[in-house]
C-alpha cells in the first residue's frame, strides 16, 4: 500500500471565539515619575474620581518610531489593561 | 494521517527478519503470479480478493491491508484510471483492454512484505502496453540505486528520470516507503525529486539491512490526482491510465536483493532470476 504524502502543514490564523469582544483599554493620563530601564516608566496616574495609583508603563511602538524622548516630570496619557491596572502603555505624550 | 514515517529513523533487519520478510515477500510473489492467471474479463475484484486472502492463509501468512487504517479488504485494486487503493468489490467487473493494478502485502513472524503489479486483462492498446513496460522498467531502474551507501534521493531521481524519459509523469502524492514490522516506516521513498517537498528523507544512507517498498506510480497524462468519497481511492485528475508497480527490497552490501519474488534465489526485478 502506498504511503501517503503528509502535505506541508501551513498553520491557521487562529479565529476568536464567536461573539467575543475585544475588552477595550482604559484611558488614563498621569505624570512620569521616574525613568527605568529598558524604556519602562513608573507613571503616577489620576483617575476621575481623584485615586491616584503608580503604573508601570512602557512606551508604545508610535512613540518609538518617531524618537520621541519621555523624561520625568512628563504629562503622558496611558492605555491601562482591564484586567491589571498597574500596567499601562504610554501612548501620549503632551507639550 | 498523524503517523509520520519519516521523523523515524530507518531501521536495519536482522538476519532472521529478512528471512520473514523473504518468506512474506515469496507469498506476495507467489500470490500476484496466480492472479495474474486469473485477472480475465468477466471476473471481479472481489473475487480477486477472496483469492487473495485465501492464499496468504494457506501458507501461513496474514494479509497486512486488512485492517491497516482501516482499510477492509486483503488486496486494492487499481483499474486504468485509478492509482492505488480502490477497494475490491464483487460489482466491479473487469473487462477485456482494462488495465488492473493489484497491491497485496503479507506478514509473516510480524514482518510484511508489499508488492505491486499492473496486469492485463485480456488483450489491451498499445498506448497501455506501452505504459505497463516504462513504469515496470522504472522500478527496475530505482531498484538498482538501492544498494548500500546511496541515498534515497539516488532512487527518487532514477525513477523520475526513466518515466519522464518515457513521456509520462510521476504521481506526487503517494510515496513509496521503508517496511519492516510496520507496513510504512522511514523514510519515505518518493518517485521523483523536489526537495521543497520531502526534504528529510532523500539525504537518508542507504545501509545494509534496510528494506524498503519501492513503487513507482505513473500517470499517462498529468501528474495530479483526485480522491473518490470512499476515502481510499486515488484516480487521476485528467481521466487517463496510471499504472503501478512495486518490490520489497534489502538493501545488501552488493545489489539490492528484491524480497518480492517467487522461489528461492532473488531476482533483479526484471523477472530473471539471479545466478549463483
Amino acid at each position: 500500500m502506498a504511503d501517503r504524502r503528509r502535505k506541508q502543514r501551513r498553520s491557521e490564523p487562529r479565529e476568536q471565539p464567536e461573539g467575543a469582544q475585544r475588552e477595550k483599554a482604559i484611558r488614563a493620563q498621569g505624570v512620569v515619575v521616574e525613568k527605568l530601564p529598558s524604556a519602562m516608566f513608573r507613571v503616577q496616574v489620576q483617575r476621575e474620581d481623584g485615586t491616584a495609583h503608580e503604573v508601570l508603563a512602557h512606551v508604545s511602538g508610535k512613540i518609538r518610531m518617531r524618537w520621541i524622548r519621555i523624561m520625568a516630570g512628563d504629562r503622558v496619557t496611558l492605555e491601562l489593561s482591564p484586567y491589571d491596572l498597574t500596567r499601562g502603555r504610554i501612548v501620549w505624550l503632551h507639550k | 494521517m498523524s503517523r509520520r514515517a519519516s521523523d523515524a529513523v530507518p531501521t536495519r533487519k536482522s538476519r532472521r527478519e529478512l528471512a520473514a520478510m523473504s518468506a512474506a515477500g515469496r507469498i506476495v510473489a507467489g500470490l500476484l503470479d496466480l492472479l495474474e492467471g486469473k485477472a480475465v474479463p468477466g471476473v471481479s475484484t472481489g473475487e480477486l480478493d477472496e483469492i487473495a486472502e485465501q492464499f496468504i492463509r494457506e501458507r501461513r501468512g496474514e494479509p497486512s491491508f486488512k485492517g491497516l487504517y482501516g482499510y477492509p479488504a486483503t488486496i486494492c485494486c487499481a483499474p486504468n484510471d485509478v492509482v492505488v487503493h480502490s477497494i475490491p468489490s464483487g460489482q466491479s467487473v473487469l473487462r477485456e483492454g482494462d488495465i488492473l493494478g493489484v497491491d497485496v502485502g503479507v506478514e509473516v513472524d510480524g514482518l510484511h512484505a508489499d508488492g505491486t503489479r499492473t496486469f492485463a486483462i485480456g488483450e489491451i492498446g498499445h498506448r497501455a502496453r506501452r505504459l505497463l513496460d516504462a513504469t515496470r522498467e522504472a522500478l527496475a531502474k530505482g531498484i538498482e540505486q538501492a544498494v548500500e551507501g546511496a541515498t534515497v534521493e539516488d532512487i527518487s531521481r532514477a525513477v523520475e528520470t526513466h518515466v519522464v524519459a518515457a513521456g509520462y509523469s510521476v504521481v506526487r502524492d503517494l510515496t513509496g516507503h521503508g517496511i519492516g514490522r510496520r507496513v510504512h516506516e522511514a523514510p519515505s521513498v518518493p518517485n521523483f525529486v523536489d526537495h521543497k517537498v520531502f526534504r528529510h528523507d532523500y539525504g537518508v544512507r542507504l545501509q545494509r539491512g534496510m528494506t524498503l517498498a519501492i513503487e513507482p506510480m505513473v500517470a499517462e497524462g498529468a501528474p495530479r490526482v483526485v480522491q473518490d468519497p470512499d476515502g481510499w481511492t486515488y484516480r487521476t485528475a485528467d481521466g487517463k491510465l496510471s499504472a503501478h508497480f512495486e518490490h520489497t527490497v534489502a538493501v545488501t552490501r552488493g545489489a539490492a536483493r528484491v524480497l518480492t519474488v517467487s522461489g528461492e534465489r532473488s531476482g533483479d526485478g526484471r523477472g530473471r532470476p539471479r545466478r549463483t
